[in-house]
């Protein structure tokens, strides 16, 4: 056991002194095309990717995208099939997940159920051969961090609330102060109204330690509430990487654009003239119908294109005398939100209802059935691969 | 889990629990209690005579070799639960952890082993053990002499038949306490920072120890009744408590000493039973539920 201390501390010095070396440096975690495969079946496919240094990025997709294939390469749980890791500078092929200068929290938050609250967040220390002294006073510092009540100390998970199991996992992984954070879905089972608590401790938690997060989830809305950057995975590759903002308006594709909330798109044919791109389908019909190159997805070009609009910039046009691009139909079905009104209109040549979301008023503009027209601003479109 | 109390005279209680209450009573409380009064009889030209005395008793604590012989088989018995117990860890481990692709098949050899009949295994260990048998004949055949080991009809043949025909026991109840364990829980301890075999003593094994009492206190009151191994391996030199009660009834005809001896065999073997529990209850991973 004294060997394998040793070599514990040995690295733990080496990664203490990387780390002062590559405070100048960005990136704390290069994923450099890694693929992995399971038997057959490829779950990664030559995947990129850069972390910086306190950054907090979301690798989002639905299940069997990969994302959580990634994570267990990050962790050090399995090893890539190709494909290169660092992770602090150092390269992370053959470096058991306890060498690493990652912590992990689990999606089922795997507390130990014999040990006690204090045993549990004091375990990684416990490992590391730490003074007891010393342990106890960074577990009372870490309970107090994660408001955890001291009385706690003494109590097993199974006593504690699904809030408090996850606080007491999150203690866990950053009581060794890791460079990065690995969360693995860890709110996934929680109730609505918890999970909305839980996603602001952990971006405030991020914002007091300055730890790299990288936090896995199948919840668009959650990554782009907490994240500075949201990788979004599908089928084994990355999609798009981007601020929020850009996943959200921006998109890549349609699918990153349907993956979050409501999206309309609708079928038009675009002429591609230098930095300008013209567009004219058949279903809408706009007062100028002229966009710059930046306002469609990279790559696109003359042919067939469809025009992405959210819901929340289309208005509806009661006087019928707005400029911009205009769509005519018949209302489906409203939903009063509360904040907000949510239309569904049938057009004619649609296949999907397209979704206009006005803010709330008392009486509602239109009721199911009656004609309407639908204005946006041109500037507010998004121009993407058909 | 929640158990829910409910008072003892609860018609439906009663009624429910009404089978088991009577199979209890019938094939364990009714011969436990005349195996009791048996033991205050005597006995005359090798026949029952009711005479109500401690006469029988005053005999049990006067002989120093039934003692002797008790002592023995407790000796015994804890040995072999030591033995299963430790045998059996790394099988449980290997099975869920190594063998997961071959594990079925492991478990299928293990039950042919186990249902095969107590004694074609003993008779077996016999031509295994015997002094021209297949492990002298092994080392033999690498240049270790004639005879390298003689233990057939010796104590210690009696500990390997025990510890054989009794190992599935502690290997299937430790396996199972052992696969029910998540594997997240080794994966959180390896994240955080321990080695494969501080993960096995901080996690695996304290949560195994549900399965490692169970399969120990089988084991235990297997072992405190075996009288095949002591004689066929064992060469009847050295009998076990069942061996003497065995005897007392049946080759002395002394039902009352008989009785009298089971009875000393079951306190032995409860007093150890409970003793243990209570030292392991406090081992046994606590994790506050109820």
């Amino acid at each position: 056991m004294a060997s394998q201390r040793f070599v514990y501390r040995f690295f733990h010095e080496i990664s203490v002194r990387g780390r002062l070396l590559l405070s100048q440096q960005d990136a704390i975690i290069e994923v450099d095309n890694v693929s992995k495969r399971y038997g057959t079946h490829p779950a990664l496919n030559g995947i990129s990717l850069e972390v910086g240094s306190g950054e907090l990025i979301a690798l989002v997709g639905p299940s069997g995208c990969g994302k959580t294939s990634l994570l267990k390469i990050l962790a050090g749980f399995e090893e890539p099939t190709t494909g290169s890791l660092r992770i602090a500078g150092r390269d992370m092929s053959a470096i058991p997940p306890a060498l690493r200068p990652t912590r992990m929290v689990f999606q089922k938050l795997a507390l130990f159920p014999h040990k006690t609250v204090a045993e549990n967040i004091g375990f990684p220390l416990k490992m590391a051969a730490t003074e007891r002294s010393e342990i106890a006073s960074r577990v009372a510092e870490m309970m107090e961090m994660m408001s955890l009540r001291p009385e706690y100390r003494d109590r097993y998970p199974a006593q504690l609330s699904g809030g408090e199991q996850q606080r007491v996992a999150l203690a866990r992984a950053m009581i060794s102060k890791p460079e990065v954070l690995l969360l693995d879905e860890p709110l996934s089972a929680l109730d609505a109204k918890l999970k909305k608590a839980m996603q602001s401790e952990i971006k405030h938690l991020h914002r007091n330690v300055g730890t790299s997060f990288v936090h896995v989830t199948h919840d668009l809305e959650e990554a782009m509430m907490l994240a500075d950057r949201i990788a979004v995975m599908q089928s084994g590759n990355i999609l798009q990487i981007g601020s929020p903002a850009e996943i959200y308006y921006q998109p890549a594709n349609s699918f990153v654009a349907g993956f979050i909330g409501e999206t309309n798109f609708l079928p038009v044919r675009i002429e591609r003239d230098g930095e300008r791109i013209s567009f004219s389908g058949e279903v809408l019909e706009c007062t100028s119908s002229d966009v710059p190159a930046t306002q469609a997805a990279p790559g696109l070009d003359t042919g067939e294109a469809m025009v992405m609009v959210r819901p929340e910039v289309v208005r509806l046009d009661t006087e019928g005398d707005q400029p911009g691009c205009r769509v005519t139909g018949t209302v489906d079905e409203l939903f009063m939100k509360g904040a907000s009104i949510q239309y569904q209109v049938r057009i004619e040549g649609l296949e999907r209802k397209f979704v206009i979301e006005t803010p709330g008023t008392s009486r509602p503009p239109a009721g199911p059935g009656d004609r309407v027209t639908a204005v946006f601003d041109p500037n507010d479109i998004w121009l993407l691969p058909a | 889990m929640q158990i829910r109390t409910k008072r003892w005279s609860s018609p439906t209680l009663l009624l429910t629990t009404l089978p088991l209450a009577a199979l209890l009573i019938t094939f364990f409380i009714v011969p436990l209690a005349m195996t009791g009064v048996l033991s205050f009889q005597g006995t005359e030209y090798y026949r029952l005579v009711w005479t109500w005395d401690l006469e029988v008793w005053r005999e049990v604590f006067s002989q120093f070799s039934y003692w002797s012989t008790m002592l023995r088989t407790l000796t015994m018995a804890l040995i072999a639960v030591f033995l299963c117990v430790v045998i059996s860890i790394p099988v449980a481990y290997a099975l869920v952890h190594r063998l997961a692709a071959v594990q079925n098949h492991v478990k299928i050899l293990i039950v042919f082993a186990f249902l095969t009949d107590a004694v074609l295994k003993s008779f077996g260990w016999v031509l295994f053990l015997d002094r021209s048998g297949v492990f002298n004949g092994m080392f033999a055949l690498i240049g270790f002499g004639p005879v390298t080991t003689d233990i057939l009809f010796e104590p210690a043949a009696t500990m390997i038949g025990m510890v054989y025909n009794h190992l599935p026991y502690t290997i299937f109840t430790i396996y199972l306490s052992m696969s029910r364990i998540d594997r997240d829980l080794m994966q959180a301890a390896y994240d955080a920072g321990a080695s494969k075999i501080r993960t096995f003593f901080e996690v695996t094994l304290p949560l195994s120890l549900p399965g490692i009492l169970a399969g120990g206190v089988l084991v235990f009151v297997l072992s405190l009744g075996v009288f095949l191994e002591p004689k066929v391996l064992g060469g009847g030199k050295a009998p076990m408590a069942a061996e003497l009660i065995r005897q007392t009834f049946e080759t002395r005809v002394n039902w009352p000493l008989g009785a009298a001896l089971t009875l000393v065999l079951i306190v032995i073997g409860a007093l150890t039973v409970i003793a243990a529990s209570a030292l392991l209850l406090r081992l046994l991973p606590k994790t506050g539920e109820h």
